[in-house]
């Protein structure tokens, strides 16, 4: 997690429902009103890393209550839950969000949901193992693999390439490496002879 | 960005540790020993098998002086028997590695002994890389760490010395691979699943050489996934921990 890590400064951007529990002055164009305070109770939307020091308790003050609440953005809403649960490898990850994970660890942090952290795991488990078998598949199946893997209904087409553009930016780079593995070894296997 | 290379070996840095191992061949003519660095080679005396390491005897098979005697692991039986055990007898593990060669003992009839323990540390106390699992005198129905480098290179530069024709073999070989890809990604996903708290693990004894360099990133990419998802809820745990620290030392000094 470096300074410059790009994904990580997109996960920030990612906009978190909040409500406001204080009148703040002069924040009004956050809700499209400038001229008038930002009212207690009123919902916006921020981004996660203005979200996220809003909602902490705020120090000094006598009651120690934060700037505003918040709530799980809708990628992280139930629905997406219950269907992950259902079948992780149904649901494209990517149409809730390009840093799904990145983000729900973010937001797990501040909300201690234990089952969500399970069901998050096993999903990426799961969705894991899918990925290392399209990887596989499409190397076999561009370099003129043999008439079983042509056969299969794993190829790079069709079911395969809906299910590899749901991917998030976690799961495309561990496809990368599952892919950049396979490869690897497919081009080291047709050079034994040469050498 | 100081090394665009992963991390561990790459596949042909892999191939190459695997020309050191020993393998049986039948030479055409008399060559004597060769001094190396790493010791003298046996002389060659025809008709007489001599270990000899892999490189020399691809350059002397290729020269026409030497035949190269496959080891037992690589001829077809061994191959289903091994394709049998990981598909049906036991789907869930690989194949365990070759056994450390022991010799009978004769202070203790019907017991043996390993062949290399730490009691006989002389001149042949091999290290693992070193024992001889490629040779002639090899075992069957165990893969060595080496296995798949062995079998392809053998199979494409000493086809003809195969005991059955080299495509069947590849064939069988090819399918072993399959069956352990499958095996380590669906080994992968369940210990992905399970998590840390539950001993969620994946059992890598018996992966060969290339199949580690090949899944390496794949593997790590898992793990440290399933780190990142689980690392808010870890340090939950531990603060608990910490927070009930006290008692459970009483706990533990009562046990013992």
């Amino acid at each position: 997690m470096s300074y410059y890590d790009i994904d990580e400064i997109l996960t920030e951007a990612e906009k978190i429902p909040c409500t406001f529990q204080l009148d703040v002055p002069d924040l009004g164009y956050l809700d499209n009103n400038p001229s008038a305070p930002l009212k207690a109770g009123t919902d916006v939307s921020l981004p996660l890393w203005l979200a996220e020091l809003l909602a902490l308790p705020a120090q000094g003050t006598d009651d120690g209550r934060a700037f505003a609440t918040i709530e799980l953005p809708s990628p992280l809403s139930q629905e997406v839950f219950q269907a992950l649960k259902a079948d992780p490898r149904a649901v494209p990850l990517r149409d809730q969000s390009a840093h799904f994970y990145s983000l729900a660890t973010r937001m797990l942090d501040l909300f201690d949901e234990k089952e969500l952290t399970a069901v998050l795991r096993k999903t990426f488990a799961v969705r894991a193992g899918e990925i290392a078998l399209h990887a596989r598949k499409g190397v076999t199946g561009a370099g003129g693999g043999t008439a079983e893997d042509k056969a299969s209904n794993l190829g790079v087409g069709g079911a395969g390439e809906e299910f590899l553009r749901g991917l998030d930016e976690w799961e495309r780079r561990l496809f990368r490496k599952a892919h950049d593995g396979c490869k690897a070894g497919k081009e080291w296997m047709d050079g034994v002879k040469k050498h | 960005m100081a090394l665009p290379l992963p991390p561990g070996l790459t596949h042909a840095e892999v191939a190459f540790l695997c020309e050191m191992e020993l393998v049986t061949v039948v030479p055409r003519q008399r060559l004597e020993s060769i001094k190396l660095l790493s010791g003298t080679t046996t002389p060659l005396r025809p008709p007489h098998r001599a270990d000899l390491p892999l490189w020399l005897a691809l350059l002397l098979k290729k020269q026409r002086r030497a035949n190269i005697v496959p080891p037992p692991w690589l001829h077809p039986a061994s191959l289903r028997d091994l394709i049998h055990r990981e598909t049906k007898i036991d789907p869930e593990k690989f194949s365990a590695p070759p056994p450390p060669p022991a010799r009978a003992d004769r202070s203790r009839p019907g017991q043996s002994r390993g062949l290399y323990s730490s009691a006989v540390a002389d001149s042949t106390a091999f290290s693992p890389p070193f024992l001889h699992s490629c040779t002639a005198a090899a075992p069957s129905g165990y893969l060595p760490y080496h296995w798949l480098e062995m079998a392809e290179t053998l199979l494409s530069h000493a086809a003809d010395d195969m005991p059955a024709p080299a495509g069947e073999i590849r064939g069988l070989v090819r399918d072993l691979v399959e069956v352990r890809a499958a095996k380590m990604r669906a080994g992968i996903g369940q210990a992905g699943i399970l998590g840390g708290e539950d001993g969620g693990f994946l059992d890598l004894t018996g992966v060969g050489a290339v199949e580690l360099a090949e899944n390496r990133g794949f593997v790590l990419g898992v793990v440290d996934g399933v780190r990142k998802i689980g690392a808010s809820a870890e340090a939950s745990r531990r603060e608990e921990e910490e927070m009930g620290g006290a008692e459970e030392e009483d706990d533990e000094d009562m046990g013992i």
